[in-house]
């Protein structure tokens, strides 16, 4: 497997169609690891059907790539992941989860469980698009090590008919996460949980959050940061309303049981200003054209993904 | 090239504008003197069409065109801009993506006294005055006008900057023919871009007018802008 350049997992419907690793990376079915490392039955609730375990033993100037994809009519897919990063290694993963068309009817029911081991970092980036009629459920849970680091960016520009998330992260000592959430909703349900625990002293999280509501959607947010030891939190949840019947309803919870603890939060759910629309406006641009260049710059500029050593936009690869 | 006459604005419910009439020529420059809240930013939000500001008689003609209900962006591209005194900070987008967007004529930064740099920051997301009145120019100026209004250009910016950007003016903009219309209440920008007709408002009315913009600037620095109601001033232009 040395001879390829770049680790990846790749599974269209139900069905494996590349799996490849190479020298310090293990890429596995999580099937096979659940029944060739034992220590990994701790992580999987049952035996899984689908899904990657990907085990990072050695530092990665490269990112993995995952994708998962809905390709055909009425698939139900139930990925179940697990990702361990070994201590003082650092790795880049990039996954994708969509539905290459926009009828499909398809489900998705993930759930993920990333262990970063003490001292290593993990920068991921997760980006979904789904079709009209989808239904996704997925759930990621972080488990940090003392000193580790993370940075988790989660986009989807397409929702499904529902999607439901839940996202759970539980900081020790010294390690950091900042987490970056993107949602634009034309037409969906949308149901996100986001929970931080900073159980351990000096640890620090940042979770941004940032949601568009358009064309008769609906999002719910719920974050919650815990601190349960001296360890600083943050919240920052924005999200701008563009359809007359659309809703955001935004929910941050900061729950203190520590003394030593610092928590903030910051939110605001509104629509574009005037002001901001009549500046584009008097240069040229139409409403549409002034709401779109307002709402790309509000999600946030994409960074382009690295594949086989060439800059990539998640578009061309979903 | 726009002519406005006796336009009378209402802004939410408040008459602001009474019966102004104003007519600027091709490659003028006009000055528009008034003290603050005397309705010089909203004949300017009037004149690029903002939806607020209600036209409740009169009418404004722009190169032999009824504006009328026009909205503001196709005002813009028939050739009207405006650099704003307060522009907004619009938040995640760059000035070289606005620029991207928006520009008919490719604008090289080089030639303008500037950090390159400002073009990779949002904008007018902590810029500073020069800073932000420099991001205006450039947008006005790739967008290629023919007219443009200068909404107090010179507040907020030292003589030093004010000097650097006028000359961007002349060069890139009155030495290429296109009419100017410049709002202000402070009258620093007048020494190095001369208007060739100045105006003085006042409590919404435009209450006079002078093809000596000294002798008019001169007369408000020594008696104050109520000393125009007495002191009618040449409505050759009226």
């Amino acid at each position: 497997m040395r001879s390829v350049r770049s680790a990846r997992y790749l599974q269209l419907d139900s069905e494996i169609c590349q799996i490849s690793s190479y020298e310090g990376v293990i890429i596995w079915p999580s099937r096979k690891a659940y029944d060739e490392l034992e220590w990994t039955r701790d992580y999987f609730e049952q035996e899984p059907g689908e899904g990657y375990f990907i085990w990072v033993k050695q530092s990665i100037a490269r990112p993995l790539t995952t994708r998962i994809s809905i390709c055909s009519p009425q698939v139900s897919q139930h990925p179940r992941n697990l990702v361990v990063i070994e201590e003082n290694v650092e790795a880049e993963i990039n996954g994708v989860c969509n539905a290459t068309k926009r009828y499909l009817y398809g489900s998705h029911i993930g759930r993920s469980k990333i262990i970063l081991k003490e001292n290593s970092g993990l920068t991921m980036r997760h980006f979904h698009k789904w079709g009209k009629e989808d239904f996704v459920d997925f759930c990621i849970d972080f488990f940090m090590g003392k000193g580790a680091r993370l940075s988790h960016t989660y986009k989807c520009l397409a929702v499904p008919k529902t999607l439901k998330m839940e996202s759970n992260t539980f900081l020790e000592s010294y390690s950091s996460a900042n987490f970056e959430v993107v949602v634009l909703a034309k037409g969906g349900e949308v149901d996100m949980y986001d929970s931080t625990f900073l159980n351990g002293e000096k640890s620090n999280a940042i979770t941004r959050i940032r949601m568009v509501s358009d064309k008769g959607s609906k999002i719910i947010s719920h974050t919650k940061m815990v601190g349960n030891e001296a360890g600083t939190g943050h919240l920052d949840c924005m999200g701008i309303l563009l359809g007359e019947d659309s809703s955001i309803n935004a929910i941050p919870e900061l729950i203190n049981r520590n003394n030593g603890a610092s928590l903030t939060h910051e939110a605001s759910v509104g629509k574009i200003s005037e002001e901001n629309l009549n500046y584009l406006r008097s240069r040229g641009l139409t409403e549409d054209e002034a709401i779109d260049l307002i709402v790309a710059g509000f999600l946030g500029e994409e960074k382009p993904t690295i594949i086989k050593g060439r800059a990539v936009p998640s578009r061309l690869y979903m | 090239m726009l002519q406005i006459e006796n336009v009378s604005v209402k802004v939410e419910g408040k008459d602001i504008l009474k019966r102004v009439s104003l007519e600027i020529g091709e490659a003028e420059i006009h000055a528009l003197f008034g003290p603050n809240a005397s309705g010089k930013s909203t004949l300017a939000y009037t004149i690029a069409g903002f939806p607020n500001y209600q036209i409740t008689e009169g009418g404004i003609c722009f190169r032999g065109k009824d504006l009328g209900d026009l909205p503001i962006e196709e005002r813009a591209k028939l050739g009207i801009a405006l650099v704003f005194q307060h522009p907004p900070v619009i938040k995640g987008v760059k000035l070289s993506k606005l620029l991207e967007r928006i520009s008919k004529q490719r604008v090289d930064v080089s030639e303008f006294p500037m950090n390159p740099e400002l073009l990779g920051r949002e904008i007018n997301n902590g810029f500073s005055g020069g800073e932000r009145k420099l991001s205006e120019i450039i947008q006005v100026i790739s967008l290629n006008p023919s007219f443009v209004i200068f909404d107090e250009l010179d507040a907020g910016l030292d003589i030093e900057n004010l000097e650097k950007l006028t000359s961007v003016i002349k060069d890139k903009l009155c030495n290429n023919g296109v009419s100017i219309l410049l709002i202000t209440h402070r009258g620093d920008i007048l020494r190095f871009l001369e208007p060739h007709t100045a105006h003085v408002m006042l409590g919404g009315e435009i209450i006079g007018s002078s093809d000596d913009w000294r002798k008019t600037w001169d007369t408000i620095k020594e008696w104050g802008y109520e000393k125009c109601k007495e002191c009618p001033l040449s409505p050759a232009r009226l």
